[in-house]
């Protein structure tokens, strides 16, 4: 049943992000990034981890989709049929990710990633918070400068000469 | 002797498959819905001094809505010339689904609850994420300018409210311990967290009805400057649709807020604890409708404004006296 | 092994979508009328009654766009004060100071934000 399910969310996070690229319209495109999105969710709530699958569903479809769906609006239909000419370039690219996936995934220790298995009753959220408070105190401070980092550039880049 | 029925019995008299159909789920959901509105129309009328649907009853037009029902029914279905048919069916539909989502995950009483998520909390606010976007596409997807403008009002008006309100929600968690919804009813056994968390309470109210898009803040359907807004081209059946996440979320929203604040289905014993649930929720529906008769609509500019300075530092000096509550003074 | 509560909410998402198209479908079916007299106004879109002009998709809002960024941002810290909500008891004052940090370094370009926003009129 779980292996059933794992293979719908993927097809259909798989599905839905080459519709994200293929889409003729582009509004089309950005919905189907958030099908991709909901299909990642998915795959987080069949590992056990329901609260970053909340907060995938949260961040990316009721954040980033919504910025993504805005700016294509903002453009457009006019300027949004250009990339279907680069077929050849696409195909060396998609072969070069998979490459890389792959290589990663070799790499990558078999213990690493548990599987299936998921971390079950010993990892529920009050471990998670203390690991991210306790261990990882020093990584949440860099994540935050970033963010930062991020909304200073956004208004850098936004700032129009209109006014003092 | 049933045989190959038996599995389908069992699962049609299965509890789960009956709290879907029934309570808490479809049939009630849109049984509530429709007494919302005939409610919303009484009260509104009652503040005026008017008397409010009449004629559609047993008593004081309370079938008004299940007429309207019936009256939409009937009317023509059509999609506006160079509008986008996919996305202009398939947003109201999706938010109509979405606005009943969330009473799936409230608990009513005990046991009477169709999703114990773990990160119950979360779940129910990222939910409620996705309505503004499919009101962009609604009013993206009509191709006319009232509804266009009302989408993006719809997305303008998410990022005023959306940070406060998840940031109200911390000061609840923080003095729960806990994200499941019936976990946080039972912390409140010792007392209601609305008289610890009153200022979180307060900014819950403002953002929750800024996420239902009721008066003070409906800008995106604001019907006396741009017609309705995103729902300006819908007709008949979908027009409903269109409607009816309003009132299904002022239900899912004010059972949210009698959970978190108003200690949910706990009360004295004497009666069951699904009266206390409904009788509390109705109460906050009655306040906030009182809210839409009271307040004039606010600027897009004010909102934003509003949300992002006064909204924000209440919420984050919220948190603060969460913090001192529940940890104590600061020894560093 | 999937989460608490997902397969029910779950079942109940997809029962309420395939009933709420269901009943649109057969309203449209059975009830709805056919177009009996088809004029071309019917479907212009609607402006108040006059003629529609030009395109529909032209008013854009485009003066608060910086407010939109910075909300895609801001809308992830939830996450992480929420992971630090939870487990406030037993984390007490030493695990809430990474937490401390964390707001403060982020209300710093938000103050910068809402200066510009106060003293440049257009956002």
């Amino acid at each position: 049943m779980t292996d059933l399910l794992f293979l719908a969310f993927a097809a259909v996070t798989i599905g839905a992000a080459i519709l994200a690229i293929e889409a003729r319209d582009l509004v089309y495109g950005a919905a189907a990034l958030g099908i991709a999105f909901l299909g990642v969710a998915g795959l987080f709530f069949l590992l056990d981890a329901a609260y970053v699958g909340w907060f995938q569903i949260a961040v990316y479809i009721g954040a980033v989709v919504v910025l993504i769906l805005f700016t294509v609006m903002l453009v457009g239909p006019k300027m949004g049929e250009a990339p279907l000419g680069l077929k050849r370039v696409s195909l060396l690219a998609a072969i070069l990710v998979s490459l890389l996936l792959g290589m990663t995934g070799a790499l990558a220790n078999a213990t690493a990633f548990p599987g299936k298995d998921s971390c079950g009753s010993g990892c529920d959220l009050y471990l998670l918070s203390t690991s991210l408070l306790k261990n990882y105190g020093v990584q949440l401070e860099f994540m935050s400068l970033v963010m930062a980092a991020a909304v200073i550039g956004a208004l850098a880049l936004s700032k129009t000469d209109r006014g003092p | 002797m049933l045989g190959p029925l038996q599995p389908l019995i069992d699962m049609v008299t299965s509890p789960l498959f009956l709290m879907i159909v029934l309570f808490p789920g479809l049939t009630s959901i849109a049984i509530i819905g429709a007494l919302l509105g005939w409610l919303e129309r009484k009260v509104t009328a009652r503040v005026q001094l008017r008397i409010g649907p009449l004629y559609a009853s047993p008593a004081g037009g309370i079938l008004q809505m299940f007429a309207d029902l019936i009256k939409l029914s009937f009317k023509e279905l059509f999609v506006p010339e160079n509008s986008d048919a996919f996305f202009f069916i398939m947003a109201p539909t999706t938010g109509l689904v979405i606005g009943a989502a969330l009473v799936g995950l409230i608990p009513f009483a005990p046991g009477l609850q169709i999703a114990n998520i773990e990160v119950g909390l979360p779940a129910f606010l990222a939910i409620i994420t996705l309505s503004p976007s499919l009101v962009l596409l609604a009013g993206w997807s009509a191709n006319s300018k009232f509804p266009f403008i009302g989408g993006l009002r719809a997305l303008f008006q998410q990022t005023a409210y959306e940070i406060p309100l998840w940031l109200s929600a911390l000061g609840v968690i923080m003095m729960a311990g806990t994200l499941n919804l019936a976990q946080i009813v039972a912390a409140q056994s010792t007392g209601w967290f609305i008289i610890p968390q009153a200022l979180g309470a307060f900014i819950f109210l403002v953002t929750s009805v800024a996420e239902m898009e009721r008066l003070p803040f409906d800008l995106p359907e604001a019907e006396s400057e741009i017609m309705m807004g995103w729902q300006a081209e819908y007709p008949g059946v979908l027009f409903l649709a269109a409607q009816g996440p309003g009132f299904v979320k002022l239900y899912a929203f004010s059972a949210l807020f009698t959970t978190i604040y108003l200690g949910g289905f706990l009360g004295p014993s004497l009666l069951p604890p699904l009266f206390w649930m409904l009788s509390k929720t109705l109460v906050v529906i009655i306040l906030i409708m009182l809210l839409r008769s009271t307040f004039p609509r606010v600027r897009l500019d004010q909102l934003l404004r509003a949300g992002w300075t006064t909204l924000l530092t209440l919420a984050i000096v919220n948190i603060g006296i969460t913090y001192l509550l529940v940890v104590g003074l600061p020894t560093f | 092994m999937v989460a608490q509560g997902i397969p029910e909410i779950g079942a109940y998402i997809g029962f309420l979508f395939v009933s709420t198209v269901a009943l649109i479908i057969v309203l449209k079916l059975l009830i709805t009328p056919r177009d009996p007299r088809p004029t071309p106004e019917k479907k212009k879109p609607f402006e108040s009654g006059q003629i529609a002009v030009g395109p529909g998709r032209t008013r854009f809002i485009i003066q608060y766009y910086p407010y939109l960024l910075m909300f895609v941002v801001y809308d992830v810290i939830a996450m992480f004060l929420f992971a630090w909500g939870l487990n406030l008891r037993s984390l007490g004052e030493a695990g809430s100071l990474p937490v401390l940090v964390f707001i403060v370094v982020l209300l710093i370009p938000l103050g910068y934000a809402l200066h510009l926003a106060n003293h440049r009129e257009n956002w």
